[in-house]
């Protein structure tokens, strides 16, 4: 370990070595070390290149607000992650990290050369420059784009990691667990609302923890003695959960955050295995108070990049907190009063240091002190440029002028091998104004602070601009206590000796003797915008933040612009000579910290990726190789392969089975709904087109659902099992969708009808038998049963029993064929199944999937809802105006079925397309046109089902044709890709249009 | 008698996590709105159909859980015979007080038990179950892993949950998968 190491703290366990890599060089760091804090304390500060220029770039900062050191974790491609902040990652055993953003190496990067030829390529020099010659786009340009876009590698094999979500409700959740935060949660908790603390880091405390100077002191004692105290305190509350290494992504409408808790990140490779590495937490809060802190502000002048420039808090922390010294000669450059607290710490490790402060004077007691230990400070100084190409080695600075405008007097070079900026303090408001809030400018601090609102939501402690301590405890107290409608007075009389700042002086862009555009000038660190390119953007006449933020990506990077957005904000400000509030912030959207997809994703992968249904008879379609389609959510036998065939061969088979002999089909999956009441047949009569008052008992009936549009919306079989008792069946997908529909109606339209609705879809499983020899198969099955069309004719149902458990057979048909489907508790529908085939053997009863099923009933013209039907469709453009009732009052969507639009004949109607060459094969979804000469070509239409029929030896097709219906007869053209096909309008049925086979 | 099978649900005991099948037993939907339906149910069941949303009533022999204003669903013991069914059916269906309609195969019941059944239901449910767990023979129509479930606290850390046969076999796997994680 270096003598960078300078300092022993409690949350750093010295006794644990932990062994890491970083650009394939073996380092160690120690139990509880970030992998930035352990690379400083081995004395690495050059980390990364910039996005664009390609500059070197050093850690910069402690925490999430991390510009510039990124980092590719691990080089498996399935682990590798991009762009990890090492200010956030802890250091584990086995970590391997690289620097992203540079070849061959980070010391020595080709891109670097765009640095040289910065000049050219300012902001928007894209729009400007990718314009001409237009050819050069594909070939040049767009490859070019595409090779420099992004930042870091993708994985390129699934993650093996294991995600998790999880709801949670509370009372109160507390974000942050600084000195404010947990002054909230303990107030909440103790109040007994069940409260949940949140923060990002591994231990509570923020930046109060480490702070131990004279100056900052609560009842007598440090401020980070103190807290300690209250944090023991909060871990014995009951009702207080605290969740660390846990950050708010989120923060919806109506308190609905979303926080990812990293569980493994920081475990050794062979302690994380097989555990959930990152949960999402879906939190909904009764409140929410926001206790999010502050951000130190970088200052902006020219060369304020180089590694080994931090931001001065961050010094302090990496000191105190992880016990290292970020450099041996350290200079100080600030606007206010941290960064001193910063300086006493360093002059108490005996490292050297001074400070340059823009301000003329501090008379607070912590500049006092500063002085009195005799650490040199000038004032209304500024820094003027940094020298260094991998590490900072020396600054220069210059006076002040009183107007702070320009720099007088000589240059002063100082030497240095680190430099800490501090422009002040940004409170953190992303919560709040991701929930919906808005800001308040407050002039003083030169801040943005929360607009207080309504909505179970306060702000308190620094993210509400209040910064010294006394005011944070004092006005803490005093919001909670209103804010959960409490008296706690468990903070009276707490005593609180702080130093308070009281000279102010902030400049956004700091003068300098050089032309601006000479110089490098920094905000946006991460994406490479400087002052240049936001004074270019106001030149070229953006005014509006949102739009020089797009134009030159100012705070567009992963890091959200956290530590650039003020400053281009009050660089425009400066320069358009308008107040910073009425310019106001861009927008702050989630996530806060980038998430990773599998966090998003959660457990909803591999064989949890969708949620799946099965049918009772599933397990021997799997036993038999069925090969299943998605229907809806549910898993259909799609066909049935023997022997190595295609789908197309086995379909040929199964559909030639069906119709030569038998075939069966499991129609488990269609919805059933159960209907009772007194007004059961006037409500049926309300949802369907055609007329049910007279169906009589026993029978069943085809029935055509509408949309209040006047569009098919659903169809099916309904039968009437008593005179107030129906059982109607739905199509597949549209089962849940058809019942929710129908007891809205109930509900809302018609509370007067006496009926009741009940879904059955998983109660029942159904086979259905068809085909030539399906009334012999019955037969067999239930041979006390009489099957003759006399007593049991053709949509007709009967009740009957198989080994002394209920059934229902039905006798209809959707395809063509003599057809029986059977209802059984689904408990026995496999057995049901088996008998069936057991039945069938003898007639070489073929199990059918829904690819034949499809064909069968093109052959019919039977339509599938969804399939032959878009939404677009009413029965007269299906060519099944018979199926309206012309008698009956009303019905859903009978109004619509009169507008002029739905009346017109030119509107797209379906027809049957027969190809010229009978072997050829319609795609479905193919266009339909009449002439392929006049440009453009009018389409009339489009193919919506298409089979090869083995029982017609022929190609048929059902299609939506403009003015089909007159079209019978008529040449049509479907033009594919390499050919034209030639096509016949022709009838829709094409199979049996005398329903001879219905009675065979 | 035919072949029974039920979806595949193999009982699982992991980090405090019981989960078992709890068929067969007898589900019967119950709609209806008059005091003739409240009269004839209540006495079939020896219960009073409870009319508190979320609730549930229970006698010697039956569980009656509130599902809406006029709907309810009750569950006992398996009856092969459909006695009860056929009584419910024949004092209400058939004179019109209301709807009775057998969904025994509708629904699998699932027990849950153990000290950790909510840790592993709110990965996959955004239902608060902070009064739920406290109070014995509260209900709940909620959606766990996307798909919907009845939940009846049986009493503490004891919830028999009612999924639809078709999705059992999933929800199941996703619940064994989530009790190794919690």
């Amino acid at each position: 370990m270096s003598d960078l190491r300078v300092h022993k703290t409690k949350y750093i366990n010295e006794t644990k070595r932990v062994s890491f890599k970083y650009d394939g060089k073996n380092y160690f760091g120690y139990e509880g070390d970030t992998l930035a804090s352990a690379l400083l304390a081995n004395g690495v500060h050059l980390i990364g290149r910039s996005f664009k220029y390609h500059r070197p770039r050093g850690i910069m900062s402690c925490g999430s607000e991390e510009p510039n050191a990124i980092c590719q974790i691990s080089d498996k491609n399935d682990l590798t992650e991009p762009n990890v902040r090492a200010t956030e990652l802890e250091i584990y055993d086995g970590l391997e990290a690289f620097s992203q953003n540079c070849w061959p190496n980070v010391k020595f990067d080709i891109g670097g050369i765009n640095n040289l030829i910065s000049p050219l390529i300012p902001a928007g020099f894209y729009y400007k420059t990718f314009m001409w010659p237009k050819s050069f786009w594909k070939k040049v340009y767009e490859p070019l784009i595409r090779m420099s876009a992004g930042l870091g590698k993708s994985p390129t094999e699934p993650d093996p990691d294991i995600y998790d979500h999880k709801y949670v409700h509370y009372d109160v959740l507390v974000i942050g667990g600084g000195l404010s935060g947990i002054i909230s949660a303990k107030i909440a908790a103790k109040s007994n609302l069940k409260t949940l603390l949140v923060d990002d880091k591994k231990t509570l405390g923020g930046s109060t923890i480490y702070q131990s100077n004279d100056s900052f002191k609560i009842d007598d004692q440090h401020s980070s003695k103190w807290l300690e105290k209250e944090i023991n305190e909060i871990s014995e509350i009951e009702n207080l959960t605290v969740k660390t290494r846990t950050s708010i992504a989120a923060y919806h409408g109506y308190n609905y955050l979303l926080a990812r808790e990293n569980l493994t990140d920081h475990l050794s490779i062979k302690d994380k295995k097989d555990k959930i590495r990152q949960r999402l937490w879906k939190i909904r809060a009764k409140k929410v108070i926001v206790a999010t802190g502050a951000i130190e502000r970088p200052l902006v002048f020219n060369n304020n990049d180089r590694p080994g420039i931090l931001l001065s808090n961050s010094i302090n922390k990496y000191l105190d907190y992880y016990g290292v010294a970020c450099g041996k000669n350290i200079i100080l450059f600030t606007n206010n009063d941290s960064a001193y607290e910063t300086a006493i710490s360093l002059h108490k490790k005996g490292i050297k240091n001074l400070i340059v402060d823009l301000r003329k004077n501090s008379q607070s007691e912590i500049a006092k002190q500063a002085q009195n230990l005799g650490i040199k400070i000038y004032f209304n100084h500024v820094v003027t440029n940094t020298f260094g190409y991998r590490r900072i080695n020396s600054v220069e600075l210059m006076e002040l002028s009183d107007d702070g405008n320009t720099t007088i007097g000589n240059k002063i070079k100082l030497n240095c091998d680190c430099l800490g900026i501090s422009g002040g303090w940004t409170p953190m408001v992303h919560m709040h104004t991701q929930s919906g809030g808005k800001l308040d400018f407050k002039n003083d601090d030169q801040v943005f602070i929360p607009k207080e609102i309504d909505n179970d939501q306060i702000s308190v402690g620094a993210c509400n601009g209040d910064f010294d301590l006394e005011t944070i405890i004092d006005k803490t107290v005093n919001k909670i206590n209103i804010f959960l409608e409490i008296n706690n007075q468990d903070y009276k009389n707490t005593k609180v000796d702080c130093s308070i700042e009281k000279e102010k002086r902030n400049i956004w862009l700091l003068p300098n003797k050089i032309p601006l555009g000479k110089t490098k000038c920094f905000i946006d660190f991460q994406n490479d915008s400087t002052a240049k390119d936001i004074k270019l953007a106001l030149k070229e006449g953006f005014r509006s933040i949102e739009h020089v933020k797009r134009y030159t990506t100012t705070g567009m990077a992963t890091d959200q612009g956290k530590l650039s957005n003020m400053h281009a904000l009050g660089i425009i400000a400066d320069t358009a000579g308008v107040k910073m509030g009425t310019l106001g912030t861009t927008t702050f959207r989630p996530p806060f910290t980038p998430l990773t997809f599998g966090t998003i994703v959660g457990r909803n992968v591999g064989k949890f990726f969708e949620v799946v249904r099965k049918t009772s008879i599933h397990d021997w379609h799997v036993d038999n190789k069925a090969k299943f389609e998605n229907v809806g959510q549910w898993k259909r036998p799609w066909y049935y392969p023997k022997n190595g065939e295609t789908m197309h061969d086995a379909v040929q088979r199964e559909s030639k089975a069906a119709r030569d002999s038998a075939g069966i089909l499991d129609a488990s999956t269609l919805g059933k709904i159960d209907i009772q009441g007194t007004d059961a047949s006037e409500f049926l009569n309300r949802v369907y087109t055609n007329a049910w008052s007279k169906l009589s008992i026993g029978k069943c009936r085809y029935g055509l659902m509408l949309n209040e549009d006047g569009m098919v919306y659903d169809d099916g079989v309904t039968t009437r099992l008593a005179e107030n008792h129906y059982l109607m069946t739905t199509t597949t997908g549209g089962a849940a969708n058809v019942l929710g529909k129908l007891e809205d109606y109930l509900q809302t339209e018609w509370p007067e009808l006496d009926v009741y609705l009940t879904s059955v879809t998983d109660h029942y499983s159904t086979a259905s038998v068809c085909g030539p020899n399906s009334k012999k198969i019955i037969n067999k099955i239930f041979p006390e049963l009489d099957l003759s069309d006399e007593n049991f004719p053709h949509m007709s149902f009967k009740n009957t029993k198989l080994d002394n458990v209920n059934c229902r057979v039905m006798r209809i048909s959707f395809t063509g064929e003599l057809s029986y489907e059977i209802n059984i508790e689904s408990k026995y529908g496999k057995s049901l199944w088996e008998k069936c085939i057991s039945a069938g053997q003898e007639f070489n009863i073929t199990p059918y999937g829904t690819e034949t099923m499809h064909l069968l009933r093109a052959e019919k013209g039977f339509i599938i809802v969804g399939q032959d039907t878009d939404g677009t469709m009413t029965p007269s453009d299906l060519q099944m105006d018979w199926i309206v009732s012309k008698k009956k009052y009303d019905f859903i969507g009978k109004r619509s079925l009169y507008r002029s639009d739905t009346i017109r004949e030119d509107r797209k109607q379906l027809v049957g397309l027969l190809t010229d060459d009978p072997k050829e094969i319609l795609e479905e979804g193919a266009q339909i046109v009449s002439d392929t000469n006049t440009k453009p070509i009018d389409m009339l239409g489009h193919v919506t089902s298409s089979y090869f029929s083995p029982n017609l030896n022929k190609s048929i097709a059902l299609a939506v044709v403009r003015s089909g219906k007159n079209m019978k007869g008529k040449k049509l053209i479907i033009p594919m890709e390499n050919k034209n096909i030639n096509v016949t309008v022709s009838d829709t049925i094409f199979l049996d249009k005398e329903n001879k086979r219905l009675n065979a | 008698m035919l072949d029974t099978h039920y979806p595949q649900i193999t009982d699982n005991k992991l980090n405090d996590v019981e989960i078992s099948l709890q068929e067969p037993i007898s589900k019967i939907n119950l709609r209806g709105k008059s005091k003739e339906f409240f009269a004839k149910a209540g006495k079939v069941l020896s219960l009073i159909l409870p009319n508190e949303a979320n609730t549930s009533s229970f006698s010697e022999n039956f569980n009656a859980i509130w599902l809406s204003p006029d709907e309810w669903m009750v569950y006992f013991k398996n009856d092969d015979e459909k006695v009860i069914f056929n009584k419910l059916y024949s004092e209400i269906s058939k004179v019109n007080y209301g709807s009775v309609t057998d969904i025994s195969d509708q629904w699998i019941c699932i027990n849950l038990k153990g000290s950790k059944i909510y840790d592993i239901l709110s990965t996959g449910c955004s239902f608060n179950f902070d009064q739920f767990l406290k109070t014995d023979g509260l209900t709940t129509q909620t959606i766990v892993n996307h798909i919907d479930v009845i939940l009846h606290n049986k009493n503490t850390y004891n919830i028999n949950l009612f999924v639809r046969r078709s999705f059992s076999e999933h929800l199941c796997l996703w619940l064994n998968d989530s009790a190794k994680f919690v």
